[in-house]
C-alpha cells in the first residue's frame, strides 16, 4: 500500500525497515522531521532514540554504538554535517559502518535552510583529515531514497564502511506517494566478527583508527585502500535516460536531476535531444560510463544547485572528450527546467545553427 | 462547496503535520473570495520550512486575497514568529479570514498564544486528516490526534476533515476508504464531518459533501 511521505519520514521509516534500532542525531532545518519520526516510532520497536547536545555528541555516540555491530545511523543537515567531521575520519579510521543523512541546505556558514547540493566535495572528498573515502548515495525521489537505504546500511556493513545519503531539502519536505520494504529480520543481520561485545567466549577485540608505530599505521592505510578499491569495482551505479543519439548530455544528481528529466521534455518539443546522465553513486564516481558517453557528444553540461563541485568529477570522467560547459545556482535558489533548458541552447547555439 | 454555509467568517484548519491544512487554506480562501472582497489568509504555521501559505502570497494577492504573515525576508526565517496584525484579522467582523495553523501539538500550541481574539470571534475549527499519513491511519490514532491537539490549542473541533490522498496517484479506493475510516472516527468523537477534500481532476462522489481542490503547492518540474 501506498502511502504519502515526506522525503526526511520515509527515510527514517525505510531505515528501520532496513534494521536500524538506534539513533542519535539533533534537529536541524531541513531534516528536523527526520529526527522527531525516529523519537516517536524507534520507541515503537524497540528501538532507542537519542538526542545528542550538540552533533559533536552525536557522531561519538555513533562510533561506540557501532563497535557493538548494531545498525547505527545519523541524520543532520550541512552546519550540522560539519561539526561531525572530525568523529567521521575517527570511525573511517576505526573502520565503523554507519548511515548518515545530510539534507543539504544553503551555505556556506549558516546560510539558509533553503535546498542547496553544496556540500559534494565534503562529502565525496572527505570533509574530516586523513586517506579515507565514504560511499555517498545520491537519491533524486523519495522512492528511491526509500529503497537506498537498505542498499546504505549493506554496503555499510560489507565493506566496513561509512555511507552517507546525500540529499538536499528539496527531497527532505516534499512530499510523495511511497511503497516501503518489509521489516527486516533483525536475526538475519549480518554478524560481525570484529564487533565488541564481550569477550567471555573469544579473544578479546579492539577497534581503534590509531596507532603509534608509521609502519603499522601504513598497514592500516593500506587494508582502508584496498577496501576503497573494491568499492570502486563493485559498488558503482547511475543512471541514464536518453543518451543514446543524444545531443548533448546533461549531468546532474539528486533533484537538480529531476528537474532536467522536465527539461528533456521541454527540449524534446523544440527538436533537441538532451540526455541525462545522473550519478546515483557521488563516490565511487561512475567515471568510466561518462567517459565511453563523452565520445558520443560535442558537450556534456553540469547542472548543480552549487557552485562547479561535481563538475570536477565530470571532467574527470570526460578526460578532454567533450566540452565540459556548466551550469548552476545555489544558496538554496534551485534552477527552473526552462533555466537548464535555455543553458542547454546557448552551449548548442552553433549546433543548432547548423541544422 | 458553499463556505457561507458554515454561517462563521473565521475558517480554522488544525491537523497533523502535512494532512494538507496549506492547500486546504489556500483553496477555502480562493473560494471565499467569490462571496466577499475582504478575504485574508492568516499563516500562523511555525513548523513547516518549506511550502507554506506565505510562499504563495504573490500569487494570493492577485487572486485579492491578503496573506498575514511575517513581513519580508522574516518570512524565510526559520523562527516561530506570530505577526500582530493576525489578532486584528482574525477579530475584524467584516472579513472572512481563514487560518492556516501549523501541524502536530507544536503547531497547534500556537493558537493558545492568541485565545484572547479566538475566543471574542464566531469561528469554526476544521481538524484535517489524511489516513495516508503516517500516525493518522487507524481510528485509535486520528482520535488521539483530533483530542490532543485540541487540548494544545486550547479550542474545541467543531468538523473533521477527509483529505486522504497520496498526491497525483490518489485513487478513488483510496478515497473511499479514507471516507470510512474518518466517517468511524466521526461517530466516535462525535464531530461531524464537514467535506471530503478531492483533487479537480479525480471524479469522486462518496458519503460526505465534497470540496474540489485545486493545487497550488506544485514542485518546480
Amino acid at each position: 500500500m501506498k502511502m504519502l511521505f515526506k522525503g526526511t519520514e520515509a527515510i527514517a521509516e525505510a531505515a528501520i525497515r532496513a534494521g536500524c534500532r538506534l539513533y542519535f542525531g539533533y534537529p536541524i532545518t531541513p531534516q528536523s522531521e527526520l529526527t522527531e519520526y525516529m523519537s516517536r516510532r524507534l520507541p515503537e520497536v524497540n528501538g532507542t532514540f537519542l538526542q545528542a547536545e550538540s552533533e559533536v555528541a552525536t557522531v561519538n555516540m555513533m562510533y561506540g554504538a557501532s563497535c557493538t555491530g548494531r545498525r547505527v545511523m545519523t541524520s543532520t543537515s550541512s552546519p550540522g554535517f560539519s561539526l561531525m567531521m572530525e568523529g567521521i575520519s575517527y570511525m573511517a579510521g576505526a573502520q565503523l559502518p554507519a548511515v548518515f543523512v545530510n539534507v543539504v541546505r544553503g551555505g556556506p556558514g549558516l546560510g539558509d535552510i533553503q535546498p542547496a547540493q553544496s556540500d559534494y566535495f565534503q562529502a565525496t572528498k572527505g570533509g574530516g583529515h586523513g586517506d579515507y573515502r565514504m560511499i555517498v548515495l545520491a537519491p533524486h525521489t523519495i522512492q528511491e531514497a526509500v529503497d537506498l537505504m537498505n542498499l546504505a546500511f549493506d554496503l555499510a556493513d560489507k565493506y566496513r564502511m561509512l555511507v552517507t545519503i546525500l540529499a538536499d531539502g528539496m527531497l527532505g519536505q516534499m512530499m510523495e506517494p511511497v511503497e516501503f520494504h518489509e521489516m527486516r529480520d533483525l536475526r538475519d543481520m549480518p554478524q560481525k566478527e570484529w564487533a565488541l561485545t564481550g569477550a567471555s567466549d573469544h579473544k578479546p577485540r579492539k577497534v581503534t583508527s590509531f596507532d603509534i608505530d608509521p609502519y603499522e599505521l601504513e598497514k592500516m592505510n593500506l587494508r582502508y585502500q584496498a577496501t576503497y578499491k573494491k568499492v570502486e569495482e563493485n559498488e558503482v551505479r547511475y543512471e541514464e535516460i536518453n543518451t543514446k543519439d543524444a545531443d548533448i548530455i546533461v549531468a546532474a544528481y539528486g533533484t537538480m536531476a529531476r528537474i532536467v528529466k522536465t527539461t528533456i521534455r521541454m527540449a524534446k518539443e523544440e527538436g533537441i535531444k538532451v540526455g541525462l546522465f545522473r550519478p546515483i553513486t557521488l563516490w565511487p564516481f561512475p567515471y568510466k560510463r561518462l567517459n565511453e558517453l563523452a565520445d558520443t557528444v560535442k558537450n556534456v553540461l553540469t547542472v548543480e544547485m552549487s557552485y562547479g563541485q561535481m563538475l570536477e568529477d565530470v571532467k574527470l570522467g570526460v578526460n578532454g572528450k567533450a566540452n565540459t560547459p556548466f551550469y548552476g545556482r545555489s544558496a538554496g535558489v534551485v534552477p527552473t527546467p526552462t533555466e537548464v533548458l535555455e543553458a542547454i541552447k546557448k552551449i548548442m547555439v552553433g549546433d543548432l545553427n547548423g541544422r | 462547496m458553499n463556505f457561507l454555509n458554515f454561517e462563521t467568517r473565521l475558517f480554522v484548519y488544525m491537523g497533523m503535520f502535512g494532512s494538507g491544512k496549506t492547500e486546504l487554506a489556500i483553496n477555502t480562501a480562493i473560494e471565499l473570495r467569490k462571496h466577499s472582497s475582504h478575504v485574508a489568509l492568516v499563516d500562523i504555521d511555525v513548523i513547516s520550512p518549506y511550502f507554506r501559505s506565505r510562499d504563495e502570497r504573490d500569487f494570493l494577492k492577485t487572486k485579492g486575497i491578503e496573506v498575514i504573515a511575517p513581513p519580508g525576508v522574516l518570512s524565510h526565517a526559520d523562527l516561530p514568529i506570530i505577526t500582530a496584525q493576525m489578532g486584528g484579522y482574525i477579530s475584524n467582523p467584516n472579513y472572512f479570514t481563514v487560518a492556516d495553523v501549523g501541524g502536530n501539538e507544536d503547531g497547534a500550541t500556537v493558537l493558545g498564544s492568541v485565545k484572547q481574539f479566538l475566543d471574542s470571534t464566531d469561528k469554526t475549527v476544521f481538524f484535517v486528516v489524511n489516513t495516508l499519513r503516517p500516525f493518522s491511519t487507524t481510528i485509535d490514532e486520528i482520535a488521539k490526534n483530533v483530542q490532543k491537539l485540541s487540548e494544545m490549542g486550547k479550542v474545541k473541533i467543531d468538523y473533521l476533515v477527509c483529505n486522504t490522498n497520496i498526491g497525483v496517484e490518489t485513487s478513488n479506493e483510496d478515497i473511499q476508504k479514507g471516507e470510512e475510516i474518518v466517517g468511524k472516527v466521526s461517530e466516535y468523537l462525535e464531530i461531524p464531518v464537514a467535506f471530503t477534500a478531492v483533487k479537480n481532476e479525480i471524479n469522486y462522489s462518496g458519503k460526505f459533501p465534497i470540496f474540489r481542490l485545486k493545487r497550488y503547492l506544485v514542485n518546480l518540474w
